[in-house]
Formats: C-alpha cells, sequence, structure tokens
C-alpha cells in the first residue's frame, strides 16, 4: 500500500474527480493534505477561542496535523479562565478514492495530548477518538436530477475514549451538506456567475458529541459560506445549538485557511516522502 | 495563431507568478449551453498555467470525437478545432495537470439546436 502511494501523482487538496471540497471548518473534512487553518475564531456559549491547525502530508494520503487553541471563557456569575487547550495530534489517512463517485473514505486518530495545556482550561489526562470520514459528491445523479449535482456530503463518526478522570466515553460525530456554486457553473450550467460568487459554497455544518452514559446529546447546528480562492479559503458559520444543553444563544464562527501545497508546490507543499 | 489563443496569452500574462491547482475559469461554449450557431472551437480557461499533458476531449451523443485536429495547450488554456458541428448535445471531457503538477478534470454538456 505505501509503495503505490509513493508512486501517486499529486491530488489537488480537497479534489476527487471532478468534485473540489473545500476544508469544513467546524468538522474535519477527509482529505490529508498540506494546509493550515490560522485563525480560527470562535464566539459561542460565553467562550472566545482561537484555534490553530496545521497539517502537513507524510506519503501521498498520509498527513499529521498538529492543532492547539487558546480559550477565554466567561461564564456568567463565575471567574474567567483562559490558556491554552490540549495539543492535539491527528494522523489520517486514505483509505479508499472513487474519483468516477467523488468519494472518499478516510480514517484517522485525534490524540488530546493531556496536560500540555494550561490549568485553568485543559484536561491532565488524554482523549484518544479513533475517527472515519468520508466525502461524496452527487456527480454522478442523472440528468433528471442535474441541479442536485453541485451536492456533496461529507461525514465523521469517533469514538472518544478518556484516558482518565470522571468524563465518559462518547460518540462524535458531524458532517456538512453543502452545494457548490463552482461545480454548478462549470459542470451543469453556466450561470454567468463572476469568479468571487463562484468560488462560494453554502453549506450547514453539525457537530454532535453523545456521550455512552446517557447523558444525552449536544452539538450545534452550523449553516454558513465557504469562498475558496486560489490559495486561500475563508469561512464563516452561524453556531445554533441543538438543545439547552448545548449553550445558550447562537454562536458565530470563522477561519482563515490557507492551501499550502498551492502555496509552496516545490517544497513545504509536497509530501516528505512520495508524489511526483 | 488565432484570436484566442492570443486572448489566452494576454490572460496569461497577469497570472499569479506561484503555481497553484487549476480549476475551469471559463469555457466557451459554456456547461449547459443552448446554441443555434455551430461553434468551431472550444476554448477553456483555467486559474492556473497547464502542462502541456493536459488534454480535452469532444464528443458527440454516440460518444465520437467531434475534434477537427491538434488541441492546443497554451498557457492556461486548453483550445480544441471542432469539425461542422450538426444539431445534437456534445460532452467535453479535460483534464488538467497544472504548472505544479496538480491534476483536476471536469465535463460538461452543450447543446446544438436548429
Amino acid at each position: 500500500m505505501f509503495a503505490a502511494m509513493a508512486a501517486a501523482p499529486l491530488q489537488a487538496h480537497g479534489v476527487i474527480g471532478q468534485r473540489f471540497f473545500p476544508a469544513t471548518i467546524t468538522t474535519d473534512d477527509p482529505f490529508a493534505a498540506d494546509e493550515l487553518a490560522f485563525p480560527t475564531v470562535t464566539f459561542f456559549d460565553h467562550e472566545t477561542a482561537v484555534d490553530f491547525d496545521y497539517s502537513k502530508t507524510i506519503l501521498p494520503g498520509f498527513a499529521i496535523e498538529l492543532g492547539m487553541d487558546h480559550v477565554n471563557s466567561h461564564p456568567p456569575g463565575e471567574a474567567r479562565e483562559r490558556g491554552f487547550d490540549n495539543l492535539e495530534i491527528a494522523p489520517s489517512l486514505e483509505v479508499y478514492r472513487n474519483p468516477a463517485h467523488e468519494f472518499i473514505l478516510s480514517t484517522g486518530l485525534e490524540w488530546q495530548v493531556g496536560g500540555t495545556g494550561s490549568r485553568s482550561v485543559a484536561e491532565r489526562s488524554s482523549t484518544y477518538t479513533p475517527t472515519v470520514k468520508f466525502g461524496k459528491g452527487f456527480g454522478d445523479l442523472p440528468d433528471g436530477l442535474k441541479y442536485l449535482r453541485p451536492l456533496a456530503v461529507t461525514g465523521t463518526v469517533g469514538y472518544a475514549i478518556p484516558g482518565g478522570g470522571d468524563e465518559p466515553n462518547s460518540i462524535e460525530w458531524g458532517g456538512a451538506i453543502e452545494y457548490s456554486l463552482l461545480y454548478l457553473q462549470n459542470n451543469v450550467r453556466d450561470q454567468g456567475f463572476g469568479k468571487f460568487v463562484s468560488h462560494l459554497t453554502p453549506l450547514v455544518e453539525f457537530a454532535f458529541s453523545s456521550p455512552t452514559d446517557g447523558s444525552g446529546t449536544t452539538g450545534t447546528i452550523n449553516p454558513g459560506v465557504i469562498w475558496s480562492g486560489k490559495y486561500v479559503q475563508l469561512a464563516a458559520e452561524a453556531m445554533i445549538p441543538v438543545n439547552r444543553a448545548s449553550g445558550h444563544g447562537t454562536g458565530f464562527i470563522a477561519q482563515l485557511h490557507f492551501y499550502i501545497d498551492d502555496l509552496f508546490p516545490h517544497s513545504l507543499g509536497r509530501p516528505i516522502f512520495g508524489g511526483r | 495563431m488565432n484570436s484566442r489563443v492570443l486572448a489566452c496569452l494576454a490572460l496569461a500574462s497577469v497570472a499569479a507568478p506561484v503555481s497553484a491547482h487549476a480549476f475551469l475559469d471559463h469555457a466557451n461554449p459554456g456547461a449547459g449551453a443552448v446554441l443555434h450557431v455551430a461553434p468551431k472551437s472550444v476554448m477553456l480557461a483555467f486559474s492556473d498555467d497547464l502542462e502541456a499533458d493536459s488534454s480535452v476531449q469532444i464528443v458527440d451523443e454516440s460518444g465520437r470525437s467531434v475534434a477537427a485536429g491538434r488541441t492546443t495547450v497554451s498557457a492556461n488554456c486548453i483550445m480544441a478545432p471542432l469539425r461542422a458541428l450538426g444539431p445534437g448535445k456534445y460532452r467535453v471531457v479535460w483534464h488538467a495537470v497544472s504548472m505544479d503538477d496538480h491534476r483536476t478534470q471536469g465535463a460538461y454538456e452543450f447543446a446544438i439546436r436548429p
């Protein structure tokens, strides 16, 4: 398998068949790519967070992501807490690609390294979350449904296992439903969109956590839009809690995302091993 | 060198200096176009310069090529001359290889009506 990966031609980030999947901001997309997301700024439920995430391909289809965020929490009536959350290390491997059907499946492990963050906000113990992720574009729909071809979905399901403390295990699940105006313009019908509009992808993301102790699912539904440029993308979403336990009021998340493989195609943007 | 190739070169002259994956920026005829006059060529302009092994195929409803000669890849454009086309549906299938070797592909249809 690794020999095949090393011999693979380079794939543009987020591309499978005729489909380009922009990088989603609330949930992980299934691509192993060279990319930098900084900053991701979140305002939700009396908490502000600024995230940094960097993903580096080691082999074509295999990447390791490093992430860390700074949290500033100020619940009403409680003391303000601020500091860095734990470092997250997340290797990700693309295990199946079907370009004709715009389908990709990948697997990964998210390791929140206990004790690497500030004492005020970070857990002392690690959490391990084996994860399966997928993406599917609907470009293979028949002619009668051609205006649905720009639709695509991504999904992620993980099982979080805290390494200590009283936290229960939980199923972390989510995904995105997106409609690519670029796909509509280039593959279905030229709508005469300008360069800015044609690079927009309206989407709805959702991210949920379901503890296995039956204490109830929490999460948010996030409608928003992504603009994908040549080297960067910008994304913004509202965050709507699904129930009272998920938070109070509508939040907001925004991200600036750099395509490192396009910015530095001959150095930092290439896999360390393999690729041509 | 015809005017479309010149137009492509003019576009390329203002392209960014760093390479990136090539997405389709503009096509003539475009996706889903319904024409009453047969086009003499298909021209595809991309977001980045292309390697020479980028390609386009144009086929009729029976899958036969309707290209009339050699496809030209120049800067960020692919241009394919066409035979005299009659009424019907035609499919354009392209493969683009950007200067940094990233590969993208796409397909669309246009129609000619009497």
